[in-house]
């Protein structure tokens, strides 16, 4: 995330804060008190315990530096997708509690614009179950670890409605801007807009980390080389590496991709969406019909 | 045994059914009610021990009528549907037993709970019943006692449409079960349900489609679903969630007797019930988005499960005809999971909107707000209602989708690739559908209990009664709890299906939780013993309070996908401007109306409704009085007869 930030700053020609900034961001929101509005409720304390507690199950799902055996239903992708959704009902609920117009506004745009989405998102996983034969991310991604190339071309397909969805569900441009706070361009800010301190920061960890996720699902479907598939500490160490050097090159990526656009109108987006649909569709198509 | 325990259940609901109307007093109603309670107890019981057995049962018959034995019988089927009424019947009756009390005359409560009583008693012998005749009769009787309940405020002009709406749309349901179940009987011979294994498949085309249409109207099916959210708005609230928990899956469990009862199920049966399941689905929360009456908002919900749960139905058709059993299975389980998920969660809901128009006194959504200060239990109950409904693990919700999904996500196993793509285009509506739902139920939940309240009896609202509480809290712990356990229920039905532990899940969601929420308490502690959390105002832009007017509304929440699915709403903005001369230049007054087009009604309802009513007006004049004529008529319909009788003998 810092990394983005950063490529974004250069791009644009500015110094940019240093990669580490967002942790210092993290620590001062922990150290400040937190601070509710009188028309809130319990939703609103509740929610980034649970935001966060969501998301930490969820990165059980996902493989990012060694693939374990699957056990006890966990990596099953559906639960995958409706824990990411579980994160996202809590967090529109909370921009409906302060009573705010700004918070009610990116709640309505949130949940309209994850509608849309979600059928794309389960095709494209659908999609990735198709090819990978399982529907399990732990035994989806134990079959790609260790190829240096994608296992099948299919996935590069896939991987492309990954990228949008990646984009979308983590609220970068052209869908949402992370840095504004101009109430007609926010979604995702809009609704954590009255929160504060420590419930903030566990917010933007629960964001980041779904971001990770998120980044992990894509790479280790389209560049998994490095992926170990046992629990062996020298492996371990290399795929790490190799995860971070790949989420570097993708952060990267992501960030010039920002910085080449510009914020799409909120009704222009489900045509931005249909391509992702199209692509996880057609990659549905090929594996059927070949 | 168990039979005593079915009979003792009868028994309960038959003296709570005529109590209220010898006794006519207020002990005689809450006795009634007691007595209900008392049925799901014990039918708890019996259910679930044949659940877990899966030995069926046969009651002794009873012989009435020459030829035709009052037999009943219960298999795992119909065990598994009585479960489910015997699960939504305790909270509704404790609910019902203050709700009643609020009816305008003592005759009308007496009714009320005699009438609640004999629906409950009626569904359960439909799902019960041995052989059809059995099974038509009390499918009647459930009918009929449910039109009354609807019409139970008679005297507003909107119940009585209602009921009117109610009326033929349920008798349009039953003249198709008729023409199914007769088709039936000449095919077999029998009026015993299910021995069809020595049909032919080609010849049971139009009984399947007898009876896709009958209970396709009884369980709201779009394009027959208009009557759904004009009745369920209507009934009193634990009849409402009667309606839509119970007596929607009592039409979906006579269906699936039929297709289960066929040795060999079409493909194309069950293309057409995905088709139908996929868009009622759709059509369901896509109106909801739109709706600000509470309890209309929830009917157009139940359309959507129950297009969910024939969803599940098509694609178990779809993966039995191509000889995939297990896949089948499982998505049979899901559908039949999915109808007692809904029927805990719907039931929940409609008891918790019943309070909040209770507390209220209104049924719109633009009037609520705040209610989580007012009314905290009951918003409390209401949450987890929205997010079982909603599909969030681990909440029960999610458990049935969770097996259609699974079974959507294995279709590449199909032999045709067309058959493929068109699972997955269904796959895509499926997940639409349960994205929108959950948007609707942030929209319900977030505009009624949060924020600030939008009208000053929404500010004054207080927390209904006791017992009104307990009630939705009974279907609220079930939720949660079928949910969470859901792989254990699920095996101890001996349903051995695929399916990830949601208990784990469960365990690690809330023990992470608590070890957080620990850790920033005991950071809080540490560094500010003497400050506590602050309140302060929410941002207002500078403005000095913030008015609740300012707040985003229903109507604002949704406007996104409306805006979106415009198309599908199809609303018309009339512009009828009037001008004093013929150049249309000088502009003297007309009016714009913006309109939703009712679809259904306007192409499907109406046509047929003004045909028959013009037919019926020519018919009238036959009866113009006169003996002479009618003397006519009767020696005309006798020569008819016997010509007829010459000709096909």
């Amino acid at each position: 995330m810092a990394l983005i930030r950063k490529v974004k700053a250069q791009a644009q020609g500015r110094k940019g804060p240093g990669i580490f900034q967002a942790y210092y961001d993290l620590r001062k929101l922990i150290h400040k008190e937190t601070i509710y509005s009188p028309a809130s409720s319990g939703i609103m304390r509740l929610t980034p315990y649970l935001n966060l507690a969501a998301l930490l199950v969820c990165s059980l799902f996902v493989p990012l530096v060694f693939v374990p055996e699957p056990a006890g239903g966990f990596g099953n992708v559906i639960v995958f997708l409706y824990l990411l959704a579980l994160e996202r009902f809590f967090t529109a609920l909370c921009g409906l509690d302060a009573g705010s117009a700004f918070g009610g506004m990116g709640s309505s745009r949130s949940m309209s614009l994850a509608a849309v989405i979600e059928p794309t998102m389960v095709v494209a996983f659908a999609a990735l179950a198709f090819v990978l034969k399982s529907l399990n991310l732990h035994e989806m991604f134990a079959l790609t670890a260790g190829s240096i190339l994608p296992v099948s071309p299919t996935l590069v397909l896939v991987s492309i409605s990954l990228f949008i969805i990646l984009i979308v569900e983590t609220g970068r441009l052209p869908v949402d801007n992370p840095a504004t706070h101009l109430e007609l361009t926010m979604i995702n800010e809009a609704m954590v807009l009255e929160q504060s301190g420590k419930n903030l920061a566990l917010l933007e960890l629960s964001h980041a980390l779904k971001q990770l996720l998120l980044m992990g699902v894509l790479i280790n479907t389209i560049l998994p080389v490095g992926l170990s598939t046992e629990a062996d500490a020298g492996k371990i160490v290399i795929s790490a590496l190799s995860f971070l050097l790949k989420a570097g090159a993708l952060a990267v990526v992501i960030g010039l991709f920002e910085s080449s656009l510009a914020k799409m109108r909120l009704f222009r987006l489900p045509a931005f969406y249909m391509m992702a649909f199209f692509f996880s569709a057609l990659t549905i198509l090929i594996e059927v019909f070949a | 045994m168990l039979e005593a325990l079915v009979y003792g259940a009868f028994a309960a609901l038959f003296s709570g059914t005529v109590l209220p109307l010898l006794y006519r007093s207020k002990n005689a109603r809450k006795a009634s009610f007691g007595l209900s309670f008392i049925s799901s107890v014990l039918l708890l019981g019996f259910a679930g021990t044949i659940l877990y057995t899966g030995k069926g049962a046969l009651f002794p018959a009873i012989s009435f009528l020459p030829g035709l034995d009052f037999t009943l019988g219960v298999d795992r089927l119909s065990a598994g549907f009585v479960l489910l009424i015997a699960a939504v019947v305790p909270g509704v009756s404790i609910y019902s037993l203050e709700y009643t009390e609020h009816a305008k005359s003592e005759a009308g409560k007496d009714l009320q709970a005699a009438l609640t009583n004999l629906f409950i008693l009626a569904m359960l012998l439909v799902v019960l019943a041995g052989n059809m005749v059995v099974f038509l009769i009390f499918w009647e009787i459930m009918s009929l006692s449910s039109l009354l309940l609807v019409l139970h405020d008679y005297s507003s002009e909107e119940n009585k449409k209602a009921g009117f709406f109610y009326f033929v749309m349920t008798n349009l349901s039953t003249a198709f079960l008729f023409l199914g179940f007769i088709s039936l009987f000449r095919l077999t011979g029998s009026a015993e349900l299910g021995q069809l294994e020595s049909v032919d498949p080609g010849a049971l085309t139009l009984p399947f489609l007898c009876l896709f249409t009958g209970f396709g109207i009884k369980a709201g099916l779009v394009p027959f679903h208009k009557w759904l959210p004009y009745a369920h708005p209507a009934a009193p609230s634990g009849v409402s969630a009667l309606m839509s928990g119970v007596m929607l899956k009592v039409a979906v469990y006579g269906f699936l007797r039929f297709l289960l009862a066929v040795p060999s199920p079409e493909l194309w049966w069950g293309i057409l019930v995905l088709t139908g399941g996929s868009l009622s689905a759709l059509f369901g929360v896509i109106y909801a988005l739109k709706e600000s009456d509470i309890k209309r908002l929830l009917a157009y919900s139940s359309i959507e499960n129950i297009g969910i749960i024939f969803i599940g139905i098509g694609l178990y058709v779809i993966f039995e005809a191509e000889g995939l059993p297990a896949l089948a299975l499982m998505s049979l389980t899901g559908a039949c999971f999915h109808a007692f998920n809904h029927a805990l969660f719907k039931s929940l809901l409609f008891l918790c909107a019943g309070s909040v128009v209770h507390a209220t006194g209104t049924r719109n959504i633009e009037a609520f707000g705040g209610l989580v200060k007012s009314m905290p239990v009951t918003s409390a109950l209401f949450l987890i209602g929205s997010v079982s409904i909603a599909a969030l693990p681990p909440a029960n919700g999610f458990a049935g989708e969770l097996l259609l999904y699974q079974a959507f996500f294995q279709a590449s196993a199909l032999n045709d690739p067309l058959l493929t793509v068109l699972l997955v285009i269904a796959l895509s509506g499926f997940a639409l559908a349960g994205a929108l739902a959950a948007a609707l139920f942030v929209k319900l939940f977030g505009i009624t209990c949060l924020a600030l309240p939008r009208s000053e009896e929404s500010r004054l609202a207080e927390e209904v009664p006791r017992p009104m509480l307990i009630r939705a809290a009974v279907p609220a712990a079930f939720c949660i709890l079928a949910g969470i356990f859901s792989k254990q229920l699920l095996s101890l039905a001996g349903l051995d299906v695929e399916y990830p532990d949601l208990l784990l899940l469960g365990l690690l969601l809330g023990s992470i939780y608590a070890a957080l929420f620990l850790a920033v308490r005991a950071k809080e502690d540490h560094e500010m013993e003497k400050r506590p959390a602050r309140i302060s105002e929410t941002w207002g832009c500078g403005a000095p309070t913030l008015a609740p007017s300012m707040e985003y509304s229903s109507a604002g929440f949704s406007e996104p996908l409306v805006m979106i699915f415009k198309s599908i709403y199809r609303t018309r903005i009339m512009h009828r401007p009037k001008y004093f001369d013929g150049q249309e230049s000088l502009f003297k007054n007309g009016n714009v109306e913006i309109r939703l087009l009712r679809f259904f009604e306007e192409y499907l309802y109406i046509p047929p409704a003004r045909a028959i009513d013009s037919i019926s007006k020519r018919i009238s004049r036959l009866q113009n009085g006169k003996l002479d004529s009618y003397v006519l008529y009767a020696f005309l319909a006798v020569i008819t007869l016997i010509i007829a009788t010459g000709v096909l003998v």
